[in-house]
C-alpha cells in the first residue's frame, strides 16, 4: 500500500525554544511500519534535526518510549496501521518526565529510583563459586513476571502519583524491590523494606492501575506494588514485635 | 548547555484518559457514601429528639430527593465493592513453599464472603423487625 499518514510531533529545541510546539510531517504508511520507522523516516528523509531515542527495534532495550495519541507506548512496538482511522498520530515525549529535546525524555530520575531499591541478589555470605544457588520452577514462577521489566519508564509516564510527586519511587523501582524480595535465593529484604515502607514507597500508590495497562512486557507493576503494601504491613508487625524484644528491624 | 523542559501536571490530568476517568469514578464513590453517612447521623440526632422529629426524618427518606440520594449511595457502594473485590487477586497472593492458594479461589472466597455478609445482614434485620412488623 502506498498511502500516507500524518504525524503531529511535539518538538522542543532547548537552544531556540522556550516551550514545546507542534510540527506536522506526512510519512508513508504501510502495514508493517512502526511509529519508530516513521520517526526514522522523518529523521532520514524530511528533517534531520528531529531527536528521538531507540536502539533494538524489538521491545527489548526500552529506550524508544513516547506518548502516542496520549498513551505511553514503545514506538518500535506500535504500528501505524492501528492509527489509520484516526488519520493523525500525536507523538510527544513521555509524560511526567523532563524533556531534554524533542522526543527525548530524561529518565535519569527513574534510574536513580531503580538503583535505590538495590535490584540485585543480596547474600549474607557469598557461597563458594562452584555451588549454584538452586531454585525450583515454582520458586522462580513467584517473581518471574516482575523480572521481565526493560526499564522503559512507560509506567512512570502512566502514573499520576509520580506526575504529582517525582520523589515517589514509582512502578518499576517498587516492582524490582518485590522481584528480589520474592526470590528464594535473596537475603536482602531487610535492606529494601525501608524503601517500600517509606513515604515515597508503596504507600504513595493509590492503585490507579494504568501502569499495568501500558506495560509492554506484562510485568503488572500495580500488582507488585500492592502486594508490597501487604509485605509492608507484615514487616511493620514483625518490627513492632522485635522492638518489644529489643531487636533491630527485619 | 542543558535546558530541559519541566512539564507540569495539569489539574485536568484525570480527564485526559479513560483509565484515569475510571479510577476517579471509583475514588469518587466515597462522596455519596459520605452523604449517606451524614443522612444516617441525622437520623440518630432526630431519633434523640423524639418521635415527631424521627417521623419527619423517616418521611424525608421517601421524598424524591431522599430516594435519589439512597439510590446513588447504593450504586456507589456496589461499584466500589465490585471493582475492589476484582482487584483482590492482584493484592492478596498466597504462594509460599508451605501454602499456595489458587488466585481464583481467593477471588471466589471474597465474593462469597461479601454475599454471605450482605444476605446475613438483611436476614438479621428482617428477623429483628419481624415481631414489631407483625404487631
Ligand atoms: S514495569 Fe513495564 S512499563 Fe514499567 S519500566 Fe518495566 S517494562 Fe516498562
Ligand atoms: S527500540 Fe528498543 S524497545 Fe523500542
Amino acid at each position: 500500500m502506498s498511502d500516507t499518514i500524518e504525524l503531529a510531533v511535539t518538538r522542543y529545541r532547548p537552544e531556540q525554544d522556550t516551550q514545546p510546539w507542534e510540527q506536522r510531517y506526512t510519512v508513508p504508511c504501510s502495514d508493517d511500519m512502526s511509529v519508530l520507522d516513521a520517526l526514522n523516516y522523518i529523521k532520514d528523509a524530511l528533517d534531520p534535526s528531529l531527536s528521538h531515542r531507540w536502539s533494538c527495534r524489538m521491545a527489548i532495550c526500552g529506550s524508544c518510549g513516547v506518548m502516542v495519541n496520549g498513551e505511553p507506548k514503545l514506538s518500535c512496538k506500535t504500528f501505524l496501521r492501528d492509527y489509520r482511522e484516526a488519520g493523525v498520530l500525536e507523538v510527544r515525549a513521555l509524560d511526567n518526565l523532563p524533556v531534554e529535546r524533542d522526543l527525548v525524555a530524561d529518565i535519569s530520575g527513574v534510574v536513580e529510583h531503580i538503583e535505590a531499591v538495590k535490584p540485585w541478589l543480596i547474600r549474607h555470605s557469598e557461597a563458594p563459586v562452584d555451588t549454584a544457588h538452586s531454585q525450583t520452577p515454582a520458586q522462580m514462577a513467584r517473581y518471574h513476571a516482575f523480572s521481565q521489566c526493560i526499564n522503559c519508564a512507560l509506567c512512570y509516564a502512566a502514573c499520576p502519583q509520580f506526575g504529582r510527586n517525582p520523589a515517589f519511587l514509582g512502578p518499576a523501582a517498587l516492582t524490582l524491590a518485590q522481584r528480589y524480595n520474592l526470590d528464594s535465593r535473596d537475603e536482602g529484604s531487610s535492606e529494601r523494606m525501608p524503601w517500600l515502607n517509606a513515604e515515597e514507597g508503596v504507600w504513595s500508590c493509590t492503585f490507579v492501575g494504568y501502569c499495568s495497562e501500558v506495560c509492554p512486557k506484562d510485568v503488572d507493576p500495580a500488582s507488585a506494588i500492592n502486594r508490597g503494601k501487604v509485605a509492608s504491613d507484615i514487616n511493620y508487625g514483625v518490627n513492632l514485635f522485635r522492638l518489644l524484644r529489643g531487636k533491630g528491624d527485619a | 548547555m542543558r535546558k530541559p523542559w519541566q512539564p507540569q501536571q495539569p489539574r485536568s490530568w484525570w480527564l485526559r484518559n479513560p483509565a484515569y476517568r475510571r479510577y476517579m469514578l471509583r475514588e469518587a464513590t466515597a462522596l455519596p457514601l459520605l452523604l449517606y453517612t451524614l443522612l444516617l447521623l441525622a437520623g440518630i440526632v432526630q431519633f434523640s429528639r423524639g418521635e415527631a422529629a424521627f417521623a419527619t426524618w423517616l418521611s424525608w427518606l421517601q421524598t424524591p430527593a431522599g430516594l435519589l440520594l439512597q439510590g446513588i449511595a447504593l450504586a456507589a457502594a456496589l461499584l466500589h465493592a465490585v471493582t475492589w473485590v476484582a482487584l483482590v487477586p492482584k493484592i492478596l497472593v498466597i504462594d509460599s513453599d508451605r501454602l499456595r492458594i489458587d488466585p481464583r479461589h481467593v477471588l471466589r472466597a471474597h465474593q462469597l464472603g461479601a454475599l454471605a455478609g450482605n444476605l446475613g445482614l438483611v436476614g438479621a434485620t428482617l428477623w429483628l423487625l419481624w415481631p414489631a412488623g407483625g404487631a
